[in-house]
């Protein structure tokens, strides 16, 4: 019997045809999750996926409140509220809330982006009660008291002074200033300068809280094993008496883009170049985002995309290089990041500019295939875990993306042809107005920079002044 | 509780020696592959570090029937994802895809395990030594503190043990590195008895077995490897080192030998590391960071590993503050706690943090399926979610005392990192 089966086996081993790629078998179904809706007695949007694979319960408060809204002279002024709010609330001190929240083994987290606020809570289905209880006290009821306010601020402070390290953090910072200009409200860091956080004061920050925290300002993302009505009893008993205020309006300056301008940062010694190349583009609300997806995931986005290839695998310059979009509520930009070996910097250069004509003269109805494929495969793995699915739901917040982005996602991405991506390519990268930037040792780059021919080099210091031109 | 770290599993061997996991979870139509070899920088020699690093690069590479740069496509184009790491002691590869990619997986894993050196040239090599060494300069050598782990760990092992090196190499060796090599490398670590394949998600365990078969069987096994010896090590007495890099504010290490990884000791220590530096309310961060404002950030951590372990504490110096005074407030800390013990809120919030922070792991099943490979690796038995949580909750404070003072009282290793004395602009 057993030496029959060993027949069997190795019958069925000659059998195998390893040159061939196996194909997928059958076809997998997958279900979205559904998203229900539903509003608070205070006005509160709230967006609610119920999963109960464990006994988890996420929520995540999406507040329209980024950096965006700093003045530009008190830049920083966001960051340093969300770091606040946790700092006491609700009658209990800075280390009293984190020591009731840790006893509850919950996580809960306050953090800022230029766009967004994001007040996160993480729980376990039987600490849910207590850790509500907590999370609703940051909310409505944060002390921001003047001595936690100062202590926030020095770290700010130090953590700005920290980030002079980082070449990486130099270069995609200084790139975003000279793209966006200080005459926009992304224009500078979103954690301020030095000089910027210092004159922040107590009443910048209680301002910041009652004119932007507000029902009405944010929606509530629920993730987790909980019955709908059961929770939307306890949110509205937890964020009783939380109300709106007006709300400031931003005017978003659009500066127009250059001729190629060419910026390089003294880094001494640095074993790498960090280079950034880009420009200002249109937001993600528009109907051509999935033929800009896909035309960027071809160039840049993924792994096995041309730039990456080119740099890493072909010619060994880097550990890694891809090219994105990077979009905020109003408009956007395009990218291209990689950390270079010193000697390579001119060729990274010249390499990475081949790359942005070549996907405006040549793109093969196979790339798109893959590109496509990738995208429809991978959608099922958007809604794993909780996280996960709070993200997707962000996004559609923050972006303002229709109700059924989700449910026709696919077929918009199956739709696009290759003329599209084409159109894409052609008015969402400009090779002829764009901003680099190289972060590295003078020495050895300059010369390299220089005989790119691109014109003249202006130097910055870490802070972005101008200290000269060659 | 009980039932949620159950992990359903079956475990066989394949006449080859190859291990086999499944771990059928149907509430999503994705799959996990993940294969751990038995192989890290442990393995390694001095002058030839780094193998087993670069290794995993060119496990990317393509085999006989896998054109070069395909097997990341052929994932990506199936909306997978996918990536391997390298530690001390093994290294992993993983994916996770729709699983009506089953057999896709299956061939890629196995013709990279059967077929890797009929596609090897020295084109892919000395491109990938090209790549890694990239990533050491990104990682080490152009990061702000970057060469810090390097510096303390060559300094708490002596040269003839096998932690004595980074994990990534040093840049000499990488560049030394041979098509020879590589090749031996393959043969005597990348061989089916010395590795152990976990398949999770949505699958069907017949199927699963004979594709398995199918693919795998037919790999002859290997040579069985050799242990690492890896001696019995302590510091006769403290070694104080000095580093000065491209950074604004100084900082100071510590770090102790203590034991390996999943023995008692090692989770007390990892609840003491919990108690010193994980939150506003713990010891150090509430005194250094929070009252005084001498340190910048803090963090404590117990490292450990299959032969050995080390207890680190790390904190940054605020502008101005120097790092005499850190250290003095971090060992009276460290005293008071070794003089009076912790408390029960201590003992009850890091516990109860642990608790959740295990079901909040297991959300994902590309970590959930590499935490089985885990366990099969340190413990034998993939299904240790529960032993593992229980070795914490099994903890008491006079343990985490006692832990503290056996370990944290001997030599240690001290590493201040300077700023350089160069003008900046």
């Amino acid at each position: 019997m057993e030496e029959l089966n060993r027949m069997n086996e190795l019958s069925g081993m000659e059998e195998l045809n390893r040159t061939k790629k196996p194909q997928p078998k059958g076809r997998i179904s997958f279900t979205l999750p559904e998203i229900e809706k539903f509003t608070l007695d205070n006005g509160l949007e709230v967006l609610f996926v119920k999963k109960e694979r464990l006994p988890i319960i996420q929520l995540s408060l999406i507040i329209d409140a980024g950096s965006r809204f700093d003045p530009n002279e008190k830049k920083g002024l966001s960051i340093l509220v969300s770091s606040l709010l946790d700092e006491g609330a609700g009658g209990l001190g800075s280390l009293e809330l984190s020591n009731a929240i840790e006893s509850l083994g919950s996580v809960l987290s306050v953090s800022s982006d230029p766009d967004a606020m994001f007040i996160s809570l993480l729980s376990l289905s039987e600490t849910f009660d207590k850790s509500l209880d907590l999370y609703s006290k940051v909310i409505t009821k944060p002390h921001l008291a003047e001595e936690d306010m100062q202590r926030e601020k020095r770290k700010q402070i130090n953590r700005i002074i920290q980030a002079k390290d980082d070449a990486g953090y130099i270069a995609s910072v200084l790139f975003e200033k000279l793209v966006y200009t200080v005459h926009s409200p992304y224009g500078l860091p979103e954690m301020g300068l030095t000089e910027t956080v210092e004159k922040i004061s107590s009443n910048d920050i209680r301002l910041f809280y009652e004119t932007l925290i507000t029902p009405q300002n944010s929606t509530l993302i629920v993730v987790g094993s909980i019955d709908k009505e059961i929770l939307r009893h306890k949110l509205n008993i937890a964020l009783l008496g939380w109300h709106t205020h007006m709300k400031p309006i931003i005017s978003v300056h659009n500066p127009p883009r250059e001729k190629t301008r060419l910026y390089f940062v003294q880094k001494e010694g640095a074993a790498q170049s960090e280079i950034r190349i880009g420009h200002l583009t249109e937001g993600r609300n528009k109907p051509d985002f999935f033929a800009r997806a896909l035309m960027n995931s071809i160039l840049g986005g993924q792994f096995s995309s041309r730039i990456n290839l080119n740099l890493r695998e072909d010619k060994g310059y880097t550990y890694g290089a891809h090219s994105g979009f990077n979009y905020n509520k109003v408009n956007g930009y395009f990218y291209v990041s990689a950390p270079v070996k010193t000697e390579n910097t001119k060729e990274s250069i010249v390499e990475i500019l081949k790359e942005l004509k070549g996907i405006q003269v040549y793109i093969s109805e196979k790339e798109l295939k893959f590109a496509k494929s990738s995208q429809v495969r991978k959608f099922p793995a958007l809604f794993e875990t909780y996280g996960q699915i709070g993200r997707s739901l962000a996004n559609m917040i923050i972006y303002c993306l229709p109700d059924d982005y989700f449910n026709t996602f696919l077929d918009n991405i199956k739709k696009v042809t290759l003329e599209e991506a084409y159109e894409a390519a052609h008015n969402y990268i400009i090779p002829d107005e764009l901003v680099i930037m190289v972060v590295g040792d003078r020495e050895a780059v300059k010369p390299q920079l220089e005989a790119l021919n691109l014109g003249s080099i202006t130097e910055l210091d870490r802070d972005g002044n101008v200290i000269g031109t060659v | 509780m009980d039932d949620i770290l159950k992990i359903n599993y079956e475990k066989y061997s394949l006449d080859n020696g190859l291990e086999v996991i499944l771990y059928p979870d149907k509430s999503l139509p994705i799959l996990a592959a993940n294969i751990w070899y038995r192989v890290g920088s442990a393995n390694e020699t001095k002058g030839k570090t780094g193998f087993a690093h670069l290794f995993e690069h060119m496990m990317f590479q393509g085999s006989k029937h896998v054109p070069k740069q395909m097997h990341f496509k052929y994932i990506q184009e199936a909306g997978g994802n996918l990536n391997g790491t390298t530690s001390t002691d093994r290294t992993n590869y993983y994916q996770s895809l729709p699983s009506n990619y089953l057999e896709m997986v299956l061939w890629l894993e196995s013709d990279r395990m059967g077929f890797l050196i009929p596609a090897l040239g020295q084109d892919k090599l000395d491109n990938q030594i090209d790549v890694v060494k990239n990533e050491r300069r990104q990682r080490y050598d152009n990061a702000p503190y970057g060469m810090a782990w390097e510096i303390i760990f060559s300094n708490l092992y002596p040269e003839n043990h096998p932690y004595h090196w980074p994990t990534i190499g040093y840049m000499q060796d990488i560049s030394n590195i041979t098509l020879s090599d590589v090749k031996d490398f393959f043969h005597t670590y990348y061989v089916p008895n010395n590795a152990s394949l976990v398949i999770g998600g949505d699958i069907n365990i017949p199927k699963t077995k004979e594709l398995v078969q199918r693919y795998f069987g037919p790999i002859p096994r290997g040579n069985s490897v050799k242990e690492v010896f890896a001696p019995e090590v302590s510091l006769e007495k403290n070694v104080s080192l000095i580093h000065e890099d491209n950074v604004q504010l100084p900082r100071i290490y510590f770090a102790w030998h203590t034991t390996n990884a999943y023995t008692d000791q090692d989770a007390a220590l990892d609840i003491l590391s919990y108690i010193l530096s994980s939150s506003k309310n713990s010891r150090l961060y509430k005194t250094l960071i929070f009252e005084e404002e001498i340190a910048q950030d803090i963090s404590a951590f117990q490292h450990s590993a299959k032969y050995g372990g080390s207890f680190v504490i790390v904190a940054t110096a605020r502008p101005g503050i120097s790092l005499d005074q850190i250290k003095e407030e971090v060992f009276r800390q460290l005293d008071l706690l070794i003089e009076n013990g912790i408390s029960p809120e201590e003992m009850e919030k890091a516990k109860n943090n642990i608790k959740a922070s295990f079901i909040f792991s297991m959300q994902n099943l590309n970590s959930l399926v590499n935490h089985l490979n885990e366990y099969n690796f340190f413990l034998k038995d993939p299904d240790s979610f529960h032993f593992d949580l229980e070795r914490y909750q099994k903890v008491d404070a006079e343990a985490i005392r006692k832990a503290a003072e056996e370990f944290l009282r001997k030599p240690y290793v001290e590493l201040r990192i300077l700023p350089k004395s160069i003008t900046q602009e």
